[in-house]
């Protein structure tokens, strides 16, 4: 079975589809058979950043079936080891993917055989991305240290938090639960976490205890990413504290990126920047990150109610 | 669910032990003030300011609590009532912080160097140095059997010195010339011996030296 790393955000520029490819082509490098699926539908671009400007095939062949199995759809990128399902040359319709066809391209991922597997998301808390995070236990949370991205990667760490709660429902009892809920604790109650919890524990204790183990089996990882010279480079960690106290997931910080301009330059050259500029600081940051995933070998693949 | 905030002790509160000492309870406030306060990026966004509020002022009252040691020990009591904790979790108090330099800590404790004169006395009395110093070659071996008979630790030349332990070491191995060039090791030869008190510093510096030098030697 495959390890599958989703790579989220939130906020669109925090470096999601730059961290996939990067960590992809470092695992490659490392002797890992790496996959790369470019899962930001309606925007995709992760070809271009690994030297495919013109992909031949990819994901939406696969949704619209003129290519019947998702393993067809994967194509070789110019580097050993590192393929890539592109998601390029789509329908403009593509973004709003229905229930049907996620539930059957989660199943395909889940079939995949790779060493490693990475997911590069969409920004935004839609059902989709929402979806394909949850897939396996590790998703990877990305920000920058400004206001805006982390607000969106809080943002993005609740609506996943909510999606647990909501599996563990069919659509019409979540509906009469949240509306005892809003009678009970009062307007907006729930869409708090731990009012929505405390409901839950006293309307459904059996269901309260199997989210909270399901809760407590999730090990999500932070980067902090676009990291300058005078930012606090402590807000990782603490970030990953207050979260794990207030709402009680683990979120393990990973590591800073450092900020560099070459990325810009390397992204313009269309060229890997880890192999055009090995020795700089955000590289070695780089490396030390995909260390963690290469070398990873825990549990992997929730998939369950797939 | 985590345990809500507002229903943790002072101690979950801060992330600190029972037996916290009160550098380390200003440390953990110092740390959870950073999170919290107004404009923190950290916690951007993610509390109402009524939440934050509420928490700040429980910081607050965590802090005030625990850093007197009277009402400490009041709350402390008050906890081992509830059940919260056990007795006598609070015996770490007394924690002081240690020094990094504080030399009385560690194996070198125990190690105490001979003053000069005694040295000198033991040089002049044995009779395994005398012989060892009458041969015509003086390899590292003979080196260290001399240290050895006078009871002196690396660790104290390398002190005296500022010689590091593994170049010493090495002088002892006789292969110290692969490591270091000629003019270092003359210097640090001399350092050795004169930790030692072995005399004439010049003259058995160049017997070493001569049967290093020599094919064969070393």
């Amino acid at each position: 079975m495959a390890f599958v790393w989703p790579i989220g955000g939130g906020k669109g520029g925090s470096g999601k589809s730059f961290l996939t490819s990067s960590l992809g082509r470092l695992s490659a490098k490392a002797g890992k058979k790496t996959l790369i699926i470019d899962l930001d539908l309606g925007a995709a671009n992760l070809h271009t950043l690994v030297g495919v400007p013109y992909p031949e095939k990819g994901f939406s062949d696969f949704l619209q079936k003129r290519i019947l199995l998702l393993e067809d759809t994967v194509i070789q990128t110019s580097f050993e080891n590192l393929f890539l399902i592109s998601g390029a040359r789509d329908n403009f319709d593509i973004a709003n993917l229905p229930y049907a066809q996620k539930m059957k391209t989660l199943r395909a991922i889940a079939k995949l055989d790779y060493d490693r597997i990475l997911l590069d998301l969409g920004a935004g808390t839609s059902f989709n991305t929402l979806d394909f995070f949850l897939i396996s236990q590790n998703g990877i949370f990305i920000t920058t240290p400004e206001p805006t991205s982390i607000e969106n990667v809080y943002r993005l760490i609740r609506s996943i938090y909510f999606r647990l709660i909501r599996y563990c429902f069919t659509a019409p009892e979540f509906r009469v639960l949240s509306e005892e809920i809003e009678k009970k604790f009062g307007q907006g109650a729930s869409n708090r976490p731990d009012t929505m919890m405390n409901a839950l524990a006293a309307l459904y204790p059996d269901r309260y205890e199997k989210l909270q183990d399901e809760l407590a089996s999730f090990r999500f990882k932070l980067v902090i990413n676009q990291m300058r010279r005078y930012d606090n480079v402590s807000l990782g960690p603490q970030i990953s504290r207050m979260v794990e106290k207030h709402l009680g997931l683990q979120l393990e910080f990973a590591g800073n990126v450092t900020y560099d301009d070459h990325v810009h330059d390397a992204i313009c050259q269309q060229t890997s920047f880890v192999d055009r500029y090995p020795y700089t600081r955000t590289a070695l940051d780089l490396k030390e990150l995909s260390r963690q995933i290469v070398e990873h070998a825990g549990r992997q693949l929730s998939l369950r109610n797939i | 669910m985590p345990k809500n905030f507002e229903k943790m002790n002072y101690y979950e509160m801060l992330d600190i032990g029972p037996g916290a000492a009160a550098f380390e309870i200003r440390h953990a406030y110092n740390a959870a003030r950073q999170i919290y306060t107004c404009g923190s990026l950290v916690s951007y966004s993610f509390f109402s300011e009524e939440e934050r509020q509420r928490i700040l002022s429980l910081i607050e009252e965590a802090y005030e609590t625990l850093i007197n040691e009277q009402t400490r020990k009041q709350y402390h009591e008050e906890l081992v009532r509830r059940g919260e904790l056990g007795a006598g979790a609070d015996e770490a108090v007394q924690k002081k912080p240690v020094g990094v330099f504080d030399l009385k800590r560690g194996p070198g404790q125990t190690m105490i160097m001979p003053g000069r004169d005694v040295l000198k006395e033991k040089v002049a009395r044995s009779e395994t140095i005398g012989t060892i110093l009458q041969k015509e070659d003086i390899c590292g071996a003979d080196l260290r059997r001399i240290r050895q008979e006078l009871g002196v630790e690396l660790e104290h030349i390398a002190q005296m010195s500022k010689i590091r332990v593994d170049y010493l070491k090495h002088i002892e191995e006789d292969a110290i010339g692969s490591v270091l060039a000629p003019v270092f090791l003359k210097g640090f030869l001399k350092s050795y011996l004169n930790c030692l008190c072995l005399e004439p510093v010049e003259e058995i510096s160049a017997r070493y030296l001569e049967a290093l030098a020599r094919p064969g030697g070393g």
